[in-house]
């Protein structure tokens, strides 16, 4: 789940366009595309929300994780991941999956301070959980342009 | 031309009282590295009568990014220390933290020849080097290490870096814990997962050494001739400090740079490279300090961009290469999972 805000992201890209790439651009229909390209970026801003599909994913898969790490504890750290999944709100979508997640890393912490026998049957639902919305979050990514920015 | 120009070649003109005339015919502000601000300079100087075109690299501290809080101090007293070392670090002659100069502090050194071969795949899918590129510049690269992990750096007046014994693999992670923490984003549970196990796993270190920090595919300087192609410089020291040299060979190893190919830094087998360091050092790469810096290599990595995005949201930086690493993590936490074993078991 991306830590910038949708908004954040797009001012940055206004702003990048504006400041740094228009006045090295002569061309004028170039910078008449890129003035474009800036007036389109300032419209989307405020009628686009993330993706809800993603974060139901996600949040589906973290509540079921940790129902399952509930049920292999006991005591006090079971009350815990309970506690942890009845707090996370049922929507909105973002909402819940950020809350989940941040009960997934409660329940590692949880296990961390157990004996590894006692938190083992606990963490294995989790680690199957981790792996998987890993591969969610890799799967949407597009090939990086790391290099080509580097290199300029 | 750079608007600094002007304010470099003043400070060039007061800096080599022995020279008739400076000029700066070039100033550019590199693309590469994504910390400090680095201006690539071409200066024409006049001696004796005779004009000789010289080249430096000013590196400046930047307003806000992904190792802040920034003091280029203790980089720039290393790499002067190491001025006349046969290790291949820039000559770094110049420190300036007066504001009337440049704004904020820059160290100057001597542009070192080469281009620096990044870790992508490249058109072959292999990384930047083919096989015989890789057979030449391996050793160079062992021998290099080598060489940093043997310097004295007593000798060398470098404990101002702060000794910290045993405790060294303690003193990072504790160091990278708190800039994770300072990045005020909520803990992912892929990095929490992580730092729970490097808590349990804490090693002691037996020996301290000079650790250059960022050692790897991506800071090293090579010049390439037909047939041939040589390592001329170890480049951004700005992670430079004394503790375990398993530190330095971890992050050289890591994933991290290997560019989608199995080989470290591009060049072999991880296996090879430590097995080589091993031969050159005559230290033993203990498995389960090995294991620690492989997993703290991780955290580190994902604290730096997540630091980096953080000053984005802040606004503190434009600088939209910052906020592509939220396009960069999620491989991050592929690795820490293959490392760590639980995305193997998905």
């Amino acid at each position: 789940m991306p830590h910038l805000a949708l908004d954040t992201v797009i001012d940055g890209l206004i702003r990048t366009l504006r400041d740094t790439v228009l006045p090295a651009v002569q061309e004028r229909f170039a910078r008449g595309q890129l003035f474009a390209a800036i007036d389109i970026l300032h419209n989307l801003r405020d009628r686009i929300e993330p993706l809800a599909a993603l974060a139901t994913a996600e949040a589906d898969s973290a509540a079921a994780a940790l129902r399952e790490a509930a049920a292999a504890l006991e005591g006090a750290p079971r009350a815990t991941v309970e506690a942890a999944l009845i707090a996370a709100p049922l929507a909105p979508p973002l909402a819940r999956a950020t809350a989940l997640r941040a009960a997934v890393t409660t329940t590692l912490a949880v296990l961390a301070q157990l004996p590894a026998g006692t938190a083992a049957q606990a963490r294995l639902p989790l680690e199957r959980h981790l792996a998987a919305q890993v591969m969610r979050d890799v799967m949407v990514l597009k090939p990086s342009l790391l290099e080509e920015i580097s290199k300029g | 031309m750079d608007p600094l120009a002007p304010r470099i070649e003043h400070f060039l003109r007061t800096h080599l009282p022995d020279a008739e005339a400076v000029r700066v015919v070039a100033c550019e502000r590199s693309t590469e590295g994504f910390s400090q601000e680095t201006f690539v300079v071409e200066a024409d100087v006049m001696r004796d009568g005779r004009t000789i075109r010289q080249g430096w690299v000013a590196k400046r501290e930047p307003i806000a990014g992904l190792l802040e809080p920034y003091d280029l101090e203790p980089e720039f007293r290393v790499l002067h220390a190491l001025t006349d070392d046969p290790l291949p670090s820039p000559p770094t002659p110049w420190f300036e933290r007066d504001p009337q100069v440049l704004e904020r502090p820059f160290y100057v050194m001597e542009r070192l020849a080469g281009d620096v071969p990044v870790p992508a795949p490249g058109p072959s899918g292999q990384g930047p080097f083919d096989d015989a590129e890789r057979a030449q510049l391996l050793p160079a690269v062992i021998d290099t290490l080598a060489r940093l992990h043997a310097i004295d750096w007593r000798a060398r007046g470098l404990d101002f870096l702060g000794d910290p014994g045993p405790d060294a693999a303690r003193r990072e992670l504790t160091r990278w814990e708190s800039r994770l923490a300072a990045t005020g984003f909520a803990l992912d549970p892929s990095l929490a997962e992580a730092l729970h196990w490097l808590r349990a796993h804490v090693p002691a270190v037996p020996i301290v050494t000079l650790v250059h920090g960022d050692f790897r595919l991506g800071n090293f300087l090579v010049v390439r001739e037909p047939g041939s192609i040589r390592l001329t410089g170890i480049l951004d020291w700005e992670m430079v400090h004394l503790g375990d040299p398993l530190e330095d060979v971890a992050w050289c190893i890591s994933p991290l740079w290997r560019a989608g190919t199995p080989l470290a830094s591009c060049l072999c087998p991880p296996e090879e490279f430590v097995s080589r360091w091993e031969a050159a050092t005559g230290h033993r790469a203990d498995a389960a300090r090995l294991g620690f810096w492989s997993v703290l290599a991780l955290v580190k990595m994902s604290t730096i961009m997540l630091t980096g995005l953080r000053a984005f949201q802040d606004g503190r930086t434009t600088d939209l290469r910052m906020a592509i690493f939220d396009n960069q993590l999620p491989y991050l936490y592929a690795m820490l999972g293959s490392v760590r074993g639980w995305l193997a078991a998905a």
